[in-house]
């Protein structure tokens, strides 16, 4: 990796605590600092409950870090005076129950965000949508609203509808945890030619196999830290850290 | 007496059957613009309320909303039309019927902002968050994709609230306001004949009752045609 580039994402010192009760604090990221550069295909792994989808979240801002700094294309997103809305519009976001939009038909799904806050016309956006779900295959969905579709399709639509808004970078939170184990391949599928595509993506996930096939980073994250970083030979083949090591044993 | 003769005392003498047509077209009025201000006022409430509770911002003015819709929804309606008039516009002469506009606007204001609120609060967390990951603001979150389904989801309760909007008009006769059910009143103290206007009265009320029910009915279905 050439070190003279800039870093797309900048994390300094992210810390994020949740209020648990009346008094309690939790805290579930501490002291997180990491970069992540354009074309980076990043993948974040490990145990449950190890902070990896507040992480994420963290990083559009879903959720608010407590403390630290998140520069974005140069921009701090954690300040609060940044309009977050039209950074956002930068970064896509695929979610585990698809969040597709139930009354509105596949196309006005992918529509509606180029229209309304792209200022595309209706033809415009009908164009771009047609293109990206011949790339995930669903053409002939155009009509057919959320409901009427498989999990697997639904979460091909999701990636589309991203893609739509034409992100700098993608962000996958555990994309194929709801699925039924027949359709994860389809939208693993549809990630894979992302990748090919050079599209920024972090995945937070437990597909261990297409980590190790299509990341050029992955991140091994438990007890509210990034405990190890590696590409993913060395990550698998010749892991430093203990926790790493059991819990690779366990997913093996 | 006999039915014709009945029906000729309370209806054709005098042109009696004005009180009817004047009323029904007030107590239509009223419920209309009620509605109107109703719905508007609840959507209001209903939005300070949700913000508040999705984003714990604007504190003042969900004390404020609640308040309003603790006290309206705790008192009974007649009092509520009758503070509105002998109290908040004691000095000022304001026409009856706009007195009516307002207190059944107010009442109903609170109604519809619970069943607003309940229809916000059933979307689910992701669709917010579906929203602003494409950078939709949290305004037009809720404009183009919470709304629409909050509203789809709380149509029979809206309707149903119009309905009983309709029937507590009746009430506007302590303020002499010449409704529906004060005309049927009007005549029955005249001719002395309860039976006929108030029966009338009530087939009305029924019959505008029914008629809404099927529109809010065949809206219902209309959206669901936009779902699947």
């Amino acid at each position: 990796m050439t070190t003279d580039r800039k870093p797309l994402i900048e994390v300094k010192h992210l810390y994020k605590e949740f209020s648990n009760g009346s008094s309690g604090r939790e805290e579930v990221l501490s002291d997180i600092s990491v970069d992540f550069y354009e074309g980076d295909v990043a993948f974040i792994v490990g145990p449950s409950g190890a902070g990896k989808s507040t992480f994420l979240r963290c990083l559009n801002r879903l959720e608010s870090a407590t403390k630290g700094e998140i520069f974005f294309e140069g921009v701090n997103i954690c300040d609060e005076k940044v309009d977050i809305d039209r950074h956002r519009q930068k970064m896509g976001m695929v979610f585990q129950q698809f969040n597709l939009f139930p009354h509105l038909s596949v196309m006005s799904n992918l529509t509606i965000g180029p229209m309304k806050l792209q200022g595309l016309s209706k033809e415009e956006a009908e164009e771009k949508a047609i293109k990206l779900l011949r790339r995930v295959k669903l053409e002939d969905r155009a009509t057919s609203y959320p409901n009427q579709l498989s999990g697997g399709q639904k979460q091909r639509i999701a990636i589309a509808r991203s893609l739509c808004m034409e992100p700098d970078v993608m962000l996958f939170d555990e994309p194929t945890s709801a699925l039924d184990p027949e359709m994860v391949g389809e939208v693993l599928e549809v990630m894979r030619e992302l990748a090919e595509d050079k599209m920024t993506m972090l995945v937070v996930t437990h597909e261990m196999a297409f980590a190790k096939e299509v990341a050029n980073r992955i991140l091994f994250m438990a007890d509210t830290q990034i405990l190890e970083e590696n590409d993913p030979v060395n990550f698998f083949g010749n892991p430093q850290n203990e926790r790493l090591k059991a819990f690779l044993d366990k997913m093996i | 007496m006999s039915l014709s003769k009945n029906l000729y005392l309370n209806l054709i003498k005098d042109d009696r059957y004005m009180y009817l047509v004047k009323g029904l077209g007030n107590t239509l009025l009223i419920t209309i613009v009620a509605v109107v201000v109703g719905i508007l006022l609840g959507f209001l409430l209903a939005y300070i309320r949700t913000t508040h509770d999705k984003t714990g911002n604007w504190k003042a003015a969900n004390l404020i909303a609640h308040v309003y819709i603790t006290v309206i929804r705790g008192t009974p309606m007649v009092l509520q039309l009758l503070i509105v008039y002998f109290v908040v516009f004691a000095s000022v002469n304001v026409p009856k019927i706009i007195v009516a506009f307002i207190a059944f606007g107010l009442n109903s204001g609170a109604y519809v902002a619970e069943i607003i609120r309940a229809g916000l609060m059933s979307i689910d967390e992701g669709q917010y968050e579906a929203g602003a990951s494409l950078g939709f603001s949290y305004t037009q979150t809720m404009l183009y994709f919470i709304l629409p389904q909050a509203i789809k989801n709380v149509l029979p309760a809206l309707g149903n609230e119009m309905i009983v909007l309709l029937k507590e008009t009746s009430v506007a006769g302590y303020i002499a306001m010449d409704d529906l059910t004060r005309g049927a009143d009007i005549i029955r103290s005249q001719t002395y004949s309860a039976f006929t206007p108030l029966l009338i009265a009530a087939a009305i009320y029924l019959f505008f009752v029914l008629i809404f029910d099927s529109l809010v009915k065949k809206l219902e279905r209309n959206l669901k045609n936009s779902d699947h």
